[in-house]
């Protein structure tokens, strides 16, 4: 059994080595291997095939608006974007893409229906959905409903927030208001500068289902 | 050396799992290793100031091929422990990322200081209380094809060679061996949202290609220096043939729930030495020795958990009988448990195994060890940590008053003469100040040493408590 183990290993890896196929390579530095590919092989394994992560600490990406992956793709290979997990795991992953790959990873993903999480905390998510469709006047934070549109699907440079994990939502807007990590966010550092950490939680709680 | 074939001693444990730099800091740590505490200290910032120089997301060679940090593939950044991603990394043959150059280099610094009186006790050495350079290694791990990948390590240890424990000896004889290595091919089919991994695999530890660290080739014990389980008769999966067996296998995981996995092993002799090489007299084993597992596992938010379960089915022959050979059979379950959400992460392993041994020699009644560890670990920011091991490893002696004895220098086939149940706990402590250097302090307490229960002794061991030990050490990678 073993001979066989070993004869298989070795005629894979010369008929691999022998190919100039780029089917299903884990490559990311192989300017021919395409972005749907790369979202296969690599990319799903954290943020799954179709988009939808199991684990928080990496964002959904179905159904995200494609304009905006590709600009954070582009901020991670810049690395204009610092906030940790970004650089702990993405700089490495676009430090090497090409600007079609980059196009074809975000184009896959955005193709991808968004999954919304569960109802877990119906009050929570109700104040939630006060401040996502009216903001909150009293201290000057705008309806997210504004630039994220009445459904949070995004528009554009403007992400698509609903369904995100909401351990994800709460994470980026403290970085929004409390770093520099993240220049592209301009101007949520404006939006989220008054928000208190107990309506994060509410509105991330929302979006999470939305 | 048959008397104890499964003993592991803390500090020759250079089988497990261990980290090191070589080239620059082997040359610091020669320095060091029989010297003064000022130069000492010397050897260690010029240690910190290499491994602080350089940038810091360029760590070891498989972090230089993804760019990414160690925490991505290592949980909570506490190595070699592997996150759902370090786990799909290992599967899909260490290809992700690009091809660098495959090199990686390790080293563990460490002092440990036994309770009991010397000599009595495992552990005690002569360099007790001091703190030494205690192994280095050379990793050649990286991306082979589009794929296929290694991961091969060299140890040197610098205190492998056994005369120094108990009586000194000369404890300047260190030297190097094969450590783990495992060689992949594996590609993985994706449609629509399931996924297929499959590959092939050769390795030189029954378990080294395991990617869950309930497996003991991973799991318990990990860091060089670290106390062990004196005495203890360890199941043979348990390092009984690593880098004494060289296994080739096929192994599938469907859709991140099913993993299955057949290998064989035979003995790592001929071609195959360069993956045993060093690592004191050959164990031979009889043809082929199969070894299959399964495992089942689930992700669900930020945790995920495996229940697995392995066996192991070997025939060892027994030195200087032609021919003759004790017939090892382990079955293993095993189980492991995930909380992964930055600051916190939390890990628990659990493994039990039974193993059941038939011995050559006629006239010899069958033996059994049974062991169960147990280790609960939780990191805040991948940085502070603090871990807690249980251990609880028996076995029966249904051969007393045989004259092929364990303890008896007419033994022929290694049965047991004794009950050498051990059982006890080791609480740790670490911290990363950088993600490839781990600093900790784990103190290890025996409930039970030889089947002899604290406050009793007996004229091998002493009290179970004379063999606590603390341990500390610098353990750090580039």
């Amino acid at each position: 059994m073993k001979k066989i183990a070993i004869g298989l290993i070795l005629a894979s890896t010369i008929v691999t080595a022998g190919c100039n196929t780029t089917a299903s390579s884990r490559n990311l530095a192989d300017a021919k291997v395409s972005g749907q590919d790369l979202a296969q092989q690599v990319c799903s394994i954290c943020h799954g095939p179709d988009g939808n992560s199991t684990n928080p600490t990496f964002p959904k990406l179905a159904g995200q608006q494609s304009v905006y992956l590709v600009g954070q793709l582009k901020e991670f290979r810049s690395h204009d974007r610092s906030d940790p997990a970004g650089y702990q795991y993405m700089w490495g992953i676009a430090r090497h893409l090409t600007d079609k790959q980059i196009a074809e990873l975000a184009a896959y993903f955005s193709a991808q229906k968004n999954i919304p999480g569960p109802s877990r905390n119906p009050e929570l998510e109700a104040e939630g959905k006060q401040i996502f469709t009216h903001g909150i006047a009293a201290q000057n934070t705008p309806a997210c409903a504004t630039c994220h549109g009445p459904d949070g699907a995004g528009n554009g440079i403007f992400p698509r927030i609903a369904g995100q994990h909401a351990n994800y939502i709460e994470k980026q807007l403290g970085i929004f208001k409390n770093t520099g990590q993240r220049p592209d966010g301009a101007m949520m550092k404006v939006i989220t500068h008054n928000i208190t950490p107990a309506e994060v939680k509410a509105v991330a709680a929302y979006l999470a289902t939305l | 050396m048959k008397t104890n074939r499964h003993y592991r001693p803390s500090e020759s444990n250079i089988t497990a799992p261990s980290c090191d730099y070589v080239k620059s800091a082997l040359s610091i740590m020669r320095l060091i290793r029989k010297s003064n505490f000022g130069q000492l200290i010397i050897g260690v910032a010029a240690l910190f100031s290499l491994l602080l120089s350089g940038n810091a997301h360029a760590v070891p060679a498989f972090a230089r091929q993804t760019g990414q940090n160690c925490l991505a593939c290592h949980a909570g950044g506490n190595f070699p422990e592997l996150t759902p991603y370090g786990r799909l990394f290992k599967l899909t043959g260490y290809t992700i990322g690009k091809r660098t150059i495959p090199l990686a280099v390790m080293g563990v610094f460490g002092s440990t200081n036994v309770k009991g009186p010397t000599p009595t006790g495992p552990g005690h050495t002569a360099t007790d209380g001091s703190l030494t350079f205690d192994t280095g290694s050379l990793f050649v791990a990286g991306k082979i094809t589009d794929k296929s990948g290694v991961f091969a390590q060299f140890t040197y240890g610098n205190y492998a060679n056994t005369n120094y424990i108990l009586d000194s000896g000369d404890p300047s004889t260190g030297h190097i061996g094969s450590d783990n290595t495992d060689f992949r091919y594996a590609d993985q089919l994706i449609n629509g949202d399931q996924n297929f991994i499959y590959g092939f695999d050769i390795n030189n530890n029954p378990g080294v290609e395991d990617v869950w660290n309930s497996t003991p080739a991973w799991g318990y014990n990990v860091v060089p220096i670290s106390t062990g389980f004196a005495p203890a008769a360890l199941p043979i999966i348990d390092g009984g043939l690593a880098q004494q067996a060289v296994g080739a296998g096929a192994y599938m995981y469907w859709d991140k729930t099913v993993y299955a996995e057949i290998s064989g092993y035979r003995t790592g002799d001929g071609v195959y030495s360069f993956m045993t090489q060093g690592n004191g007299q050959q164990i031979n084993i009889k043809g082929e020795n199969p070894y299959l597992r399964l495992a089942l596992t689930h992700d669900w938010g930020a945790q995920n958990a495996m229940v697995g379960y392995s066996y192991f089915d070997v025939n060892e022959y027994v030195p200087g009988m032609q021919n003759l050979t004790n017939h090892y059979r382990d079955n293993t379950i095993d189980f492991q448990y995930q909380y992964l959400l930055d600051p916190h992460t939390f890990t628990v392993d659990v493994t039990r195994t039974n193993e059941t041994i038939n011995y050559g020699d006629a006239g010899s009644a069958p033996d059994s060890i049974n062991s169960l560890m147990a280790k609960a670990t939780y990191t805040y920011e991948a940085k502070y940590g603090a871990a807690l091991e249980y251990f609880n490893i028996s076995n029966s002696s249904n051969n007393i008053g045989n004259t092929n004895s364990n303890y008896n220098p007419s033994a022929i086939a290694g049965e047991f003469s004794s009950q050498t149940g051990t059982e006890g706990w080791t609480p740790e402590v670490f911290w990363l100040p950088v993600q490839n250097v781990r600093i900790g302090v784990q103190y290890t307490m025996f409930n039970r040493v030889d089947g002899v229960a604290t406050g009793g002794a007996d004229a091998i061991n002493g009290k179970a408590s004379d063999n606590n030990q603390v341990v500390f050490y610098i353990w750090g990678a580039y």
